[in-house]
């Protein structure tokens, strides 16, 4: 047995209030069973839920909702920086490492000269002296020296008689 | 959709819900408020139909419209803002009853409420009213959204079918389907 449906279509205005039964529909309803059912559950789904909406302010839901969304825009803005530091830190630290663990490069002599030159060696015992008497000690010390290595060709190659005087200051 | 994309030009007349949405995303927070006013009443009434608690029918409308709008980008227009809206509800009390934090009032099978002091026939009305609740729960979305906007918004199939980016037809099969299941409820 299939159901009536004759009413269907009409019951949603009905329940609603937008429109009434005809004299004709009225007397259908009384006899029919199947549009009993449907009628009592559109007439309760009809008004299902109406209190609860009316339970609800507009204006507060309307501020909190706005409030949310603000602080979420925030959030997400920190996050996005937070994360553009992160992402900072890493290359920098990336650039690091790649530097470090480059292979040692050995410097030219030209470049080593100047380093050897001023080379400062802390000497606490001068610190006292008036500066004639630190002039009359720096006259008594050597030149720094700033020359070439011992490979420089002067002693890598000597000449005949380089080597003859060296020998005889040697030899007495 | 159901309404027109027109650009605002008089207050008087009622703006359409994609010019609010326009606007809001300009920046027109006075929008927002105008698109919640429209439509917080029948997503009340959506969530609190398809099984949310009283208690909890505010704070899921709130958490609801909070990730609309947070999303307003997302929202192509295909179906209404109101369907749209409705989806995302349905979506957040569907993840809300997984959590266990939802609880269901009433089991399809269980035909007497403990606690009521109502009269007899509050008792009954109010169980009835239960039961549908808990069937409209269970309904697929499609039949359940039809239903309601059928007999709580009074809309008729063509308006239906453009709201869910459906067909008259297939609207009013949706809504057979949902009254034939939801009828059993009530005898």
């Amino acid at each position: 047995m299939s159901d009536c449906g004759w009413l269907s279509d009409r019951m949603p205005a009905v329940a609603l209030g937008r429109s009434t039964w005809t004299a004709e529909e009225t007397s259908h309803l009384g006899g029919c069973r199947w549009c009993q059912d449907e009628w009592d559950l559109i007439r309760l789904s009809g008004r299902l839920g109406k209190d609860v909406a009316a339970e609800l302010d507009p204006a507060s839901t309307t501020r909190a909702v706005l409030q949310r969304l603000a602080r979420s825009v925030e959030q997400a803005r920190v996050r996005r920086k937070a994360w553009g530091f992160a992402a900072l830190a890493g290359a920098a630290a990336a650039a690091v490492m790649v530097w470090t663990g480059r292979p040692a490069t050995v410097p030219s002599p030209a470049a080593r000269a100047p380093v050897v030159a001023s080379l400062q060696i802390p000497l606490p015992e001068l610190d006292y002296l008036l500066p004639a008497e630190l002039n009359a000690v720096l006259q008594t010390m050597d030149e720094p020296y700033v020359g070439g290595s011992a490979d420089s060709p002067a002693w890598a190659d000597p000449d005949d008689e380089v080597l003859d005087s060296g020998f005889d200051t040697l030899e007495g | 959709m159901s309404a027109s994309t027109t650009p605002r030009s008089t207050r008087s007349t009622p703006e359409s819900d994609p010019a609010l949405v326009a606007a809001y995303r300009l920046g027109d927070e006075r929008a927002a408020g105008e698109l919640i006013g429209r439509h917080i009443g029948a997503l009340g009434r959506f969530l609190y139909s398809s099984g949310a608690d009283r208690d909890e029918v505010d704070d899921l409308v709130q958490e609801t419209l909070f990730r609309a709008f947070r999303r307003l980008a997302t929202w192509r227009g295909e179906a209404s803002f109101r369907s749209w809206l409705f989806t995302i509800g349905h979506n957040l009390l569907r993840d809300h009853f997984r959590s266990g934090k939802g609880h269901r009032v009433l089991s399809l099978d269980d035909h007497e409420l403990p606690g009521q002091s109502d009269p007899h026939s509050d008792l009954v009305a109010g169980e009835a009213e239960e039961r549908i609740r808990q069937g409209l729960a269970g309904l697929p979305r499609l039949q359940r959204e039809v239903f309601l906007l059928r007999t709580q918004e009074g809309s008729e199939y063509e308006e239906i079918a453009m709201e869910l980016g459906t067909t008259p037809g297939a609207a009013r099969v949706h809504y057979h389907h949902a009254v034939k299941r939801l009828k059993e409820l009530v005898r």
